[in-house]
């Protein structure tokens, strides 16, 4: 087991190397630049603005030094223009060695905050809302499939399947605005939009306090972000557990006299839930990152606006910044993912 | 049945969460993480009564985070209406009106020639910062601290830095094409010591323009011309030099009428009074304690207002008519202008519209008030001509109501027969292209626009859409400009030469030199524009400008000027406001009774 995580471990470089070469050729192939506006900037300016970011280099030399310092220790302070972190402002420890090591470099729309600092600032709310979000998924959307599988064509499954079919076909650009517009505009309940923690965070991204206010603003983008996912779960675990009772297997062990609470969570549960958990990876990497929509209208500071807007305005740190995350997230989840199979299933080894 | 609990349970879980949720923040202790000098800290407050509240008023700015609050490289909107807030320009200029001020230059002596400025600065107002608590002077380094001044010194030095190869302001152009030996600083074939930006003393500061022009104590009070305090962006004996962060909070120091308190990016920013700025004649000292906003989308933002958690914001389109209708939020919304103007460009050199004929019909064609009252909807004023009313300079419809383009759909018909005629070909062999960057309000007003065309003309034009920066790169190709294409423009400096001169003389932004753009050459247009900008006769000015405008869309027709920009703004009866016409608001001017 302990060599396959390290194999993984290992491919995943090879995987971020190769995101990195690919987003690098294609946002550099993309026309339009970073310093295009509508009131065109004489040549002199861009030449600067050009010159301060190395963008007059060649790309294969701009490609090297952007991965070189990611992966070099930072040996002298950049100049002043460059200069990406204050080490003064967030003396944490821990952040000291990731300041030291991966530069992820300047944003070019912003002249006092680099890609780390948006990682720092914006990543933790952004898994803040994505892990609470997968939270009330899996919390609501499993019990809700079991429920159905479990009362097939009686109530609860019309009742559950109802609100699945209404969390997969809504999408979070017209519940969120629902919910806000009866939750925060009409009843008051709720504020309409901003997150409780701001940074520095515990931990780098754990909110420094949690108090109720923290939770209230929290809920109606939480509910609004995991209802699609709710719903996705819900569906697929009717559906596998569906699958899963008819099986040979579980007649047998009703056969044997089983109890139908042990067939149940024992026998067919185990099984059932493998695909779910298949999904739960990218799920978690698809809310924490690519909640666009959600930061949008209830207006978080997260990094979905980043994932966006970034390659509308071609801040390209920013563009790799945020690929190579994504694909770092992605990856990680896929082999919780597939750990977590070897441990709900027998058959499977990875030796 | 164990299910059915478990289910039942699962259920009451969630609703639990919710409710949990709900809870109230009332008398709980309040943890705050605030910076100061760089030290992170966490302060614990029971929140009391206060003596006397202070006076807040929160709002939206924008949709996203500002990409910087140091004045010498700003170049949006945001930013600017911070910078302005806490950091004043020599001349300074009325965001209501739009006219020209003393600012940080008590009075100014002008040259002979009228190109050698020396300003006389205000003594004594101190650069200022929070510091966690309050607002407080900033020290020097001598042995028994004082409080530093703002000097001649820090304006010559603000001006330089901003002109930096090394700085790469995307503003210092506008400073390059007025100040002496700026663009050749700025271009690196000259040196700072060759820009004629000099503190003769404390504060006294020389500056010397290109030209004797009318607007050259505007440009000077550009934001991009601003003091900067050298000590802390480099560093002196008693500070440690923060470089490009110098602006961020914690650090930040400033003069205006606000200090930057607090600011979370991508979330909100927050400024209060400084109690050291004496106030001037036209910038008093603040009325507000605290101004907070945030960065929204318009919709969010006005559901905030709606729940009574914002002070004013901005009204999202679709809400618009409901806005009008409703007996109170009616009465909280005002439109104003801005100076800003939305037009299409033509390609002069493309097929079809090569013909002026042809462009002056698709201009008139085009009933601009239908275009307002039923698609853009905010209030905006059917544009005759390019340079928006409110510029120095600039005609008004006041006093030049026939000038330029107005619709007229039977003229419009009548010059494009003549021209089919002429060619021997029908409407249907007009081959033409409308281009617009990628976005749906854009789309709906060239959807709008394409129908008029058909009805009026006949003509059937083919709409095409880029995503914006690659729009930028097609309408600025000398070969592959469209026929046709969307464009805007809104204020630097307010003055006619800001628009007419620098957007659509040959070299300006929509008529490069290389090709590209309206790809246009008029020795008539290009000689009024630049004997106007030195003419120091305000009537003989505007008579220039009006002369070119006139040549610009109606006898060459090379933009159709569709409307001059409105903001549309809720705000809380509560709040004393006024409406700038710039596009950044002056909250000097502001108060709460709340």
């Amino acid at each position: 087991m302990g060599r396959y995580v390290v194999r993984r471990l290992l491919w995943l470089i090879v995987v971020l190397f190769a995101v990195s070469v690919i987003t690098f050729g294609l946002m550099h192939a993309v026309p339009g630049g970073p310093f295009a506006r509508e009131k065109t900037l004489p040549q002199e300016i861009i030449d600067n603005l050009n010159k301060r970011y190395h963008l007059d280099e060649p790309l294969p030399m701009q490609y090297a030094r952007y991965i070189s310092n990611i992966i070099i220790p930072k040996i002298s302070s950049l100049p002043p223009g460059v200069s990406t972190q204050d080490d003064a402002l967030f003396n944490i420890k821990l952040g000291a060695v990731w300041l030291k090591w991966m530069n992820f470099g300047p944003s070019y729309l912003s002249r006092s905050r680099s890609v780390n600092d948006i990682f720092r600032d914006n990543l933790p709310v952004s898994i803040q809302l994505g892990v609470m979000a997968l939270t009330l998924s899996v919390i609501i959307g499993v019990p809700l499939g079991i429920l159905a599988a479990l009362k097939q064509n009686t109530f609860w499954d019309y009742f559950g399947m109802s609100i699945a079919i209404f969390g997969v076909s809504v999408p979070v650009i017209v519940f969120g605005p629902i919910l806000v517009a009866i939750f925060a505009v009409a009843l008051g309940w709720f504020p309409a939009t901003g997150w409780g923690a701001k940074p520095p965070f515990t931990f780098f991204f754990l909110p420094t306090n949690l108090n109720p206010d923290y939770f209230r603003r929290a809920a109606l983008p939480v509910l609004a972000l995991g209802l699609g996912s709710m719903a996705i779960l819900a569906r697929l675990t009717r559906a596998t557990l569906l699958q899963v009772i008819r099986e040979d297997y579980i007649r047998t062990a009703r056969s044997k006299g089983l109890a139908e609470r042990v067939i149940i969570v024992r026998h067919a549960l185990k099984n059932a839930l493998i695909p779910v958990i298949t999904v739960l990876g990218p799920l978690f990497a698809a809310l924490v990152t690519g909640t666009f929509v959600t930061e949008t209208i209830f207006g978080i500071a997260g990094m979905g606006r980043y994932f966006v807007t970034s390659i509308t305005n071609r801040d390209y740190p920013v563009i790799m910044g945020t690929i190579l995350l994504y694909a770092f997230l992605l990856v990680i989840a896929n082999l919780f993912v597939d750990l977590a199979y070897a441990w709900m299933d027998p058959r499977i080894r990875y030796e | 049945m164990r299910t059915k609990r478990f289910g039942v349970i699962s259920l009451l879980v969630a609703f639990g969460l919710i409710l949990a949720a709900c809870a109230p923040a009332a008398g709980t202790p309040v943890v705050q993480t605030v910076i100061v000098e760089g030290e992170v800290m966490v302060v614990t407050t029971t929140p009391e009564a206060p003596a006397a509240a202070p006076k807040v008023v929160t709002g939206m700015i924008g949709y996203n985070d500002i990409p910087t609050l140091d004045p010498g490289v700003a170049e949006d909107t945001s930013a600017i209406t911070i910078v302005n807030a806490t950091n004043v320009g020599l001349t300074w200029l009325d965001e209501t009106d739009a006219t020209l001020h003393p600012g940080m230059a008590e009075s100014w002596d002008i040259s002979e020639d009228g190109k050698t400025y020396t300003f006389h600065l205000r003594q004594g107002i101190p650069w200022v910062k929070y510091d966690g608590t309050q607002v407080v002077e900033v020290m020097d380094c001598q042995e028994t601290p004082a409080a530093r001044p703002v000097t001649a010194v820090d304006f010559e030095y603000g001006i330089k830095r901003a002109l930096a190869p090394e700085t790469a302001s995307p503003y210092a152009y506008v400073l390059a094409f007025a100040v002496k030996g700026a663009a050749e600083y700025n271009s690196g074939t000259g040196t700072a010591d060759d820009v004629a930006v000099k503190a003769l003393d404390d504060y006294t500061l020389e500056v010397t323009f290109l030209e004797n022009v009318a607007y050259n104590a505007n440009i000077i009070g550009l934001w991009t011309a601003h003091a900067v305090p050298k000590w802390i962006i480099e560093g002196d004996d008693c500070t440690d030099a923060r470089g490009d962060r110098w602006f961020e909070p914690g650090f930040f120091q400033g003069f205006g009428p606000f200090v930057l308190k607090d600011w979370v990016h991508d979330s909100d920013i927050t400024i209060m009074k400084n109690p050291f700025w004496p106030g001037t004649e036209a910038i008093p000292q603040a009325m507000l304690d605290e101004v907070k906003l945030f960065f929204l989308d318009s919709v969010p933002a006005f559901a905030e207002y709606e729940a009574g958690n914002l002070d004013f914001t901005e009204v999202p389109l679709a809400d618009i008519d409901r806005v009008k209708a409703d007996p109170v939020l009616s009465q909280e919304y005002s439109v104003y202008p801005n100076l800003c103007t939305y037009y299409y460009g033509f390609n002069t050199k493309a097929p079809f519209v090569d013909d002026v004929r042809v462009r002056r019909a698709l201009s008139m064609a085009v009933d601009r008030q239908s275009l307002i009252d039923n698609v853009t909807k905010g209030g905006q004023e059917p544009a005759q001509w390019f340079g928006r009313p409110g510029l120095v300079a600039a005609p008004t419809m006041a006093d030049h109501p026939d000038l330029g383009v107005k619709y007229d759909a039977a003229a419009a018909k009548a010059l494009l027969d003549e021209y089919l005629a002429e060619k021997g070909i029908t409407a249907a062999d007009v081959d033409l292209t409308l281009m617009f960057n990628t976005s749906s309000g854009h789309q709906k007003i060239a959807e709008a626009i394409q129908q008029m065309w058909r009805e009026t003309l006949g003509l059937e034009v083919k709409l095409t859409n880029q995503e914006w920066q690659v729009f930028l790169d097609t309408t600025k190709d000398p070969v592959n400009t469209p026929q046709i294409y969307r464009m805007g423009w809104c204020v630097d400096y307010p003055d006619e030469n800001n628009f007419i001169r620098e957007v659509m003389a040959k070299g300006g932004s929509q008529n490069p030199t290389a090709g590209g753009g309206i790809n246009w050459l008029n020795e008539e247009f290009e000689t009024l524009v630049k004997e106007a900008a030195a003419e120091q006769d305000p009537a003989k000015r505007l008579d220039m400008y009006a002369q070119a405008e006139e040549i610009l869309v109606m006898t060459d027709a090379v933009i159709a000027p569709w409307y001059w920009y409105t903001t549309g703004n809720v705000t809380k009866p509560y709040v004393t406001r006024t409406y700038p016409v710039t596009g950044h608001n002056d909250f000097t001017l502001w108060d709460t009774s709340k």
